[in-house]
């Protein structure tokens, strides 16, 4: 199902001629079908959804797979413990606990860092998110990291809540990043029927692309989907995908629209 | 009758998408036939794998006929989209990935291609039973771009598809539909030409 059968952008024949970014391929396939090979390199995404919707999951593919071709890949996690995380892991066939064992795919716990760093107040001060954005550099530089997940950056957001704060933590976060060449993806919590892909509606504005999830009901049955709203540097395909997460990786397939107009939704 | 069908499925190109009617008057023994075509001829030929999409009979069921035909476990596996429907799930079988309902039409084409992916091998057969059961569930034209986007995959893919269909008058509109998209009919109530 992962060929290119779904709708595709009017432009993306045309774009494809002109587009020659490095791409950072997700290695999951129907993605990176849909990216015409993968994100650009050293892109900052925004993971967009509910509960339930397989965002965690499409990241830590993301990083597995990168881990896999030798692309040092780290997880930053803010409410999950690493532990669980590895835990959830074991359960998919494409992972193997030596990349976590030989630094390949690290994991991170913030709170532990925050601790670390005596960030302890509940709303981080200006200075202090000057320090916490130093150590994450600290890391991409230091491990040589090429791709990152924030899981999830709307926690991380409950300690920077103004939006000018959230609007220059994020243009500084990205500015690290894409010098580092590395890329990344920003987990976003939002309801099921915001509207909207964050919390504090700048993040969207900010980032390089958005990846929409969310639960799509048919008739009682619900189906995830996938959507790819904007990424900046490739031409891509805005129309729906069903998902499934599965022990070999999240596969794809065309949402369809049979139904009536949006598929159904 | 039975060495009639799987002569006509073996002289198929490959990657061929079939749709194969039975008769209603005679349904249990164009069904045995077509099972025993598909799973002991063509099934046991070195390499040969066969995803079963059942949407008619619960997995189970088939199951059971298949180890009448002496269907090894590893040459069979299935797409089951009836059984939770039917609350008839206690006891899932090892080799049956579920899907919830028959209305779930993506998820049966990503079940078929984790099969797909996750055993391969040289050669595989789907059968889809049936398009009726489908249309009980599902609008036309949803089913239509189910048909047309899946049976396009598998051919891609070099993977034989039969449609099973039970042709009747009521069933008109289902079998106008089919015909737009498999390249083969094989009437079994006429031996299989």
């Amino acid at each position: 199902m992962e060929s290119s059968s779904g709708g595709a952008a009017p432009d993306r024949g045309l774009a494809r001629a002109t587009t020659s970014l490095p791409r950072c391929a997700t290695g999951i396939e129907g993605l990176d079908n849909i990216l015409e090979g993968g994100f650009p390199v050293g892109n900052m995404v925004l993971v967009a959804g509910s509960v339930g919707t397989g965002k965690t999951t499409l990241s830590l593919e993301f990083l597995v797979r990168g881990a896999e071709r030798g692309e040092r890949s780290l997880f930053i996690s803010v409410t999950e413990s690493s532990g669980k995380l590895i835990q959830n892991l074991s359960t998919f066939d494409f992972f193997r606990p030596e990349l976590v064992a030989n630094g390949s795919l690290v994991f991170v716990d913030l709170p532990v860092i925050y601790h670390k760093l005596g960030l302890e107040r509940e709303e981080l001060a200006p200075e202090e998110i000057d320090i916490l954005l130093r150590t994450i550099e600290g890391l991409v530089r230091s491990l040589g990291v090429r791709r990152l997940v924030l899981d999830s950056l709307t926690s991380l957001c409950y300690r920077i809540r103004r939006d000018e704060q959230i609007r220059d933590f994020l243009l500084r976060l990205g500015g690290i990043l894409n010098e580092a060449g590395c890329t990344s993806l920003l987990v976003s919590e939002i309801g099921p029927t915001s509207g909207r892909y964050s919390t504090h509606g700048v993040e969207e504005a900010i980032v390089d692309g958005v990846v929409l999830l969310w639960n799509n009901r048919r008739q009682g049955d619900i189906l995830r989907v996938l959507q790819i709203v904007k990424m900046r540097g490739t031409s891509h395909s805005r129309t729906q995908y069903v998902i499934e997460l599965t022990p070999i990786g999240l596969l794809m397939a065309p949402h369809l629209k049979g139904a009536g107009p949006g598929g159904g939704d | 009758m039975p060495a009639d069908i799987g002569e006509r499925l073996r002289a198929l190109p490959v990657g061929s998408a079939v749709a194969v009617k039975l008769d209603p008057r005679e349904y249990a023994d164009h069904y045995f036939a077509v099972l025993n075509a598909t799973l002991r001829d063509i099934g046991a030929e070195g390499g040969n794998h066969t995803i079963y999409v059942a949407v008619t009979s619960p997995a189970s069921f088939v199951w059971t006929l298949a180890q009448a035909l002496d269907v090894a476990p590893d040459r069979l596996s299935f797409v089951d989209a009836i059984s939770h429907l039917m609350m008839n799930y206690a006891n899932p079988l090892a080799n049956a990935t579920y899907v919830e309902s028959p209305r779930a039409l993506e998820e049966i084409m990503l079940r078929v291609e984790y099969l797909l992916r996750r055993y391969p091998h040289p050669r595989t057969t789907v059968v889809i039973d049936s398009v009726n059961s489908l249309a009980i569930h599902n609008p036309p034209e949803l089913l239509s771009e189910f048909f047309h986007i899946l049976l396009n995959n598998l051919k891609t893919r070099q993977v034989l598809t039969l449609v099973l269909e039970t042709t009747d008058e009521e069933a008109a509109s289902v079998e106008q539909m089919l015909n737009l998209v498999v390249d083969e009919t094989i009437d079994v109530a006429r031996g299989g030409r």
